[in-house]
């Protein structure tokens, strides 16, 4: 990561360095590093495949890696994953809950596992908050996509964690509904959160991350603003190839990561 | 002290308050299911009925062993089909990925659902003592009630524990479900001659020492302890060695996710 891509200094949300992760011979992660500073939201960028759930699921505890440091403010990760993880709220890429549920008794029962003493009053006002007061009594697979993203961010902000991951949160959403979760994300960093996210939407990353990263067959290829990204590339003849007049963070981010369709 | 969206401030969460929140969620989704709850309590009554009534019914070892019997077969529904049924679908969903991501050890996870089933299978056992004290006329003194349904949740663990390796081994839904079916067989019903030899010897033998015929003679010699015998011990001894096997490999390879 250049020095020019990291904003004045702050104290850590997150420091990863070197990780490496591997799926039997298949390495998904290979070196990654990356800092997030209190307050930050930090955008992960990459075409499918390249290493962006793999890397999340990392710090999240999902899977064991191979080598490298995971630090969520001042806690190891590797060596005290149950505090690491009651400091981090996850929003995963395809979330259920169990489908006998009501997002009522979801809220609830993850309001226990992170230690949080919620009543039932509670919990309606928090669904409240969110415009969901009316859907407390229905199950989670009744709700639209939208709705269902909005359960998935309260759940995973319920504990008020320092850290916020969200492995591409607006997914599937209509135009409104991807705004709304924007204004979410950025009221999570007005109150001093730091959120890590994947996206696809290159608009998204512009419109809400401070800094962004591309990741590509499991490297960090580069680091810095939206702006300072195209700054930094726009000379580049890779993008400059594929540019179509002028360059933008998507002709950067195909410049980089190659035209070739992914799986 | 409360945050700014509201929500009480969390206090790092106990192990007591991890279980609690889970078993309260757990709970809940048996009992909404209880339709298909009532569904496994069927064929154990049927079975009950059946051999009460079936000329060759006191050939499988009379009365108690057909309580047992039934008791047999309605944990190994409950544990086979059921458990598995809902883990494997779970699992599928993303919903142990989900848990997986917050605070709560993986085992809690488990022992949580584990511990629903083991008392959905206390209420089929009860439901089939009093149905058997009706059809069979089998009843117990009370210390024998107690035993029983000790031995209830042993023979829990044996099912459980197949059922745990079944599920924990394979990822496919599908392929679990199909196996489960296919697993009856050696498993449940070979266990329904371990009291009679109308096979022959060398079957009795075989299906005495099945899972399915060391957990019906256990729950036999539950029933009537003044009968335990050596072979009592043996099946106790059968069984838990089943339930530590079989759940050793469940948990240990157990794969939280189909990816």
């Amino acid at each position: 990561m250049s020095d020019t891509a990291r904003p004045a200094p702050h104290a850590l949300a997150l420091q990863v360095e070197d990780l490496r992760v591997s799926y039997g011979p298949k390495r998904a992660v290979d070196g990654v590093a990356l800092e997030i500073n209190e307050g930050e939201i930090f955008g992960l960028l990459g075409p499918n495949g390249a290493g962006k759930t793999t890397t999340l699921s990392a710090i999240e505890g999902l899977v064991r890696p191979d080598s490298g440091s995971i630090r969520i403010g001042d806690i190891d990760a590797r060596a005290n994953p149950a505090a690491a993880k009651a400091r981090m709220g996850v929003q995963l890429q395809s979330t259920s809950f169990q489908s006998s549920l009501t997002i009522r008794e979801i809220v609830r029962l993850y309001a226990g596992l992170y230690g949080v003493p919620l009543s039932r009053a509670g919990v309606d006002d928090l669904l409240a908050n969110v415009h969901l007061g009316e859907e407390a009594s229905k199950r989670f697979s009744q709700l639209s996509g939208g709705q269902q993203k909005r359960v998935s961010l309260v759940i995973a902000t319920i504990q008020s964690p320092p850290l916020v991951l969200l492995d591409e949160p607006t997914a599937g959403l209509d135009p409104q509904a991807r705004r709304q979760l924007w204004d979410r994300i950025e009221r999570l960093r007005d109150i001093g959160r730091s959120i890590l996210l994947t996206t696809h939407s290159m608009e998204e990353a512009q419109a809400v991350c401070h800094r962004v990263a591309i990741i590509d067959n499991g490297k960090l290829i580069t680091v810095d603003t939206p702006a300072g990204l195209i700054e930094k590339h726009k000379n580049d003849p890779r993008v400059l190839k594929v540019a179509h007049g002028q360059v933008t963070l998507e002709d950067v981010f195909i410049g980089l990561t190659g035209s070739d369709l992914r799986d | 002290m409360s945050t700014q969206s509201g929500v009480p401030a969390s206090r790092p969460p106990t192990l007591s308050g991890i279980l609690r929140a889970l078993l309260e969620a757990d709970l809940t989704v048996q009992l909404r299911n209880g339709r298909a709850l009532l569904l496994t309590f069927f064929p154990p009554l049927a079975v009950l009925y059946g051999l009460s009534t079936a000329k060759r019914g006191a050939q499988l070892g009379g009365p108690i062993v057909n309580v047992a019997l039934a008791l047999t077969l309605g944990i190994a529904l409950i544990a086979i089909l059921g458990y598995t049924a809902s883990v494997a679908s779970d699992r599928e969903l993303g919903v142990f990925q989900r848990l997986r991501v917050t605070p709560a050890p993986t085992w809690t996870i488990m022992v949580s659902r584990l511990s629903v089933q083991v008392v959905s299978m206390l209420a089929m056992s009860v439901v089939v003592l009093v149905a058997a004290a009706v059809i069979e006329k089998v009843t117990l003194d009370p210390a024998a009630y107690l035993l029983t349904l000790a031995m209830v949740i042993l023979c829990s663990a044996v099912f459980l524990g197949v059922g745990q390796a079944l599920v924990g081994l394979i990822k496919s839904v599908d392929t679990v479900n199909a196996l489960g079916r296919l697993s009856f067989l050696p498993l449940v019903a070979l266990g329904l001659f371990g009291h009679s030899d109308v096979f022959g010897t060398t079957f009795e033998t075989i299906s005495r020492w099945s899972p399915g015929g060391a957990v019906a003679t256990l729950l036999s010699g539950a029933m009537h302890p003044v009968a335990w015998t050596a072979d009592t011990w043996w099946a106790l001894l059968a069984s838990v060695l089943y339930s530590i096997i079989f759940a050793g490999i469940g948990i240990r390879w157990f794969q939280w996710s189909t990816r």
